[in-house]
């Protein structure tokens, strides 16, 4: 499967609706397509959150050039972008009316591999811990673009709002022991302090159904 | 909240008169409160590593990540941690919570 998410900040809010239908409607390729407005409490995380996926790697470099046809300037102020083809996790693969979130952050250069693997396989382990993680998905970025050239994509799947700003956010596996890996006190940290953190509304899982 | 630097041989004493007086403010600033400070072993060695290690507070998880996006974004914070890096054989910090709390802070 090959995957697309673009963090997209509009110069002007209002062009929003009109850009998400125009989004949707390039992506008839797509095996599936998420265009949702942002949610308050994203992050660096843009307007419109656009998370697709494609059966051939064509049709999504096909989208991508559709896509950045649309959201041209004037109408975009900036775009974060990445591109990746890994498998989801889940335990709720009929989720409906959650919330998706996404992650997008940048490890170091120069981080060795062995310390890269342990972040992955620590972050992976945050669902058996925090039971609010309805589906899940770790990747590594295969293309990428904005204001970082970012190396990982974090996504999970809530129930609601509340799983993510609650749950997941002051479960103490999170803030006790996984962000030491993002915290500039932390001798552990290995990820550079600009994040992307965007979240939006699905009617049905982004992840767990091919997405 | 807990901070342990094994100075470098001789360094200790400066070290932790440093990190009371330019850390530690801006520290309490953020909702932290110091509860100990405790120096291993107790003498000051001048061609030896002394470990220091100073313990904190915090009221909860929120007001821990409200530290945490205050530090997080005050490049000052880093500095001096790079400052303290190049003053250390090394350093750890960990965040730990009595027994009897952990199911508590895990209901969430």
């Amino acid at each position: 499967m090959f995957r697309l998410t673009q963090l997209v900040t509009l110069a002007d809010r209002a062009a929003r609706d009109d850009l998400a239908a125009a989004l949707r409607a390039v992506g008839r390729r797509a095996r599936s397509l998420l265009v949702e407005p942002t949610l308050e409490g994203s992050f660096n995380g843009g307007d419109l959150l656009v998370h697709a996926s494609f059966n051939a790697a064509g049709d999504r470099a096909a989208f991508e050039l559709e896509a950045q046809a649309l959201l041209g300037r004037p109408a975009t102020a900036s775009i974060d972008s990445v591109s990746y083809s890994s498998e989801a996790d889940g335990r709720e693969p009929g989720l409906r009316d959650g919330i998706y979130r996404v992650l997008l952050l940048s490890i170091e250069p120069g981080t060795d591999r062995d310390t890269v693997a342990r972040f992955e396989a620590e972050l992976l382990a945050m669902p058996r811990h925090i039971a609010a993680i309805r589906n899940w998905r770790l990747s590594r970025v295969e293309q990428a673009a904005g204001a970082r050239a970012w190396t990982h994509v974090w996504e999970q799947e809530f129930a609601d709002a509340g799983g993510l700003l609650d749950a997941y956010m002051l479960h103490p596996y999170h803030w006790a022991h996984i962000d030491r890996w993002f915290d500039p006190e932390c001798p552990e940290r290995i990820v550079d302090a600009r994040l992307c953190h965007s979240f939006c509304r699905v009617d049905r899982s982004a992840i767990s159904s091919g997405g | 909240m807990i901070d342990e630097i094994v100075a470098a041989p001789g360094a200790g004493r400066a070290l932790l008169d440093d990190y009371l007086a330019r850390y530690a403010p801006g520290a309490r600033a953020r909702g932290m409160v110091l509860e100990q400070v405790l120096v291993a072993p107790p003498v000051w060695l001048d061609d030896q590593s002394n470990t220091l290690t100073i313990r904190w507070s915090l009221a909860n998880a929120g007001a821990w990540w409200g530290m945490r996006a205050v530090s997080g974004a005050d490049s000052a914070v880093a500095a001096w941690w790079a400052e303290v890096d190049a003053r250390a054989i090394s350093r750890r910090r960990s965040f730990a919570t009595a027994p009897e709390a952990i199911v508590r802070l895990c209901d969430v």
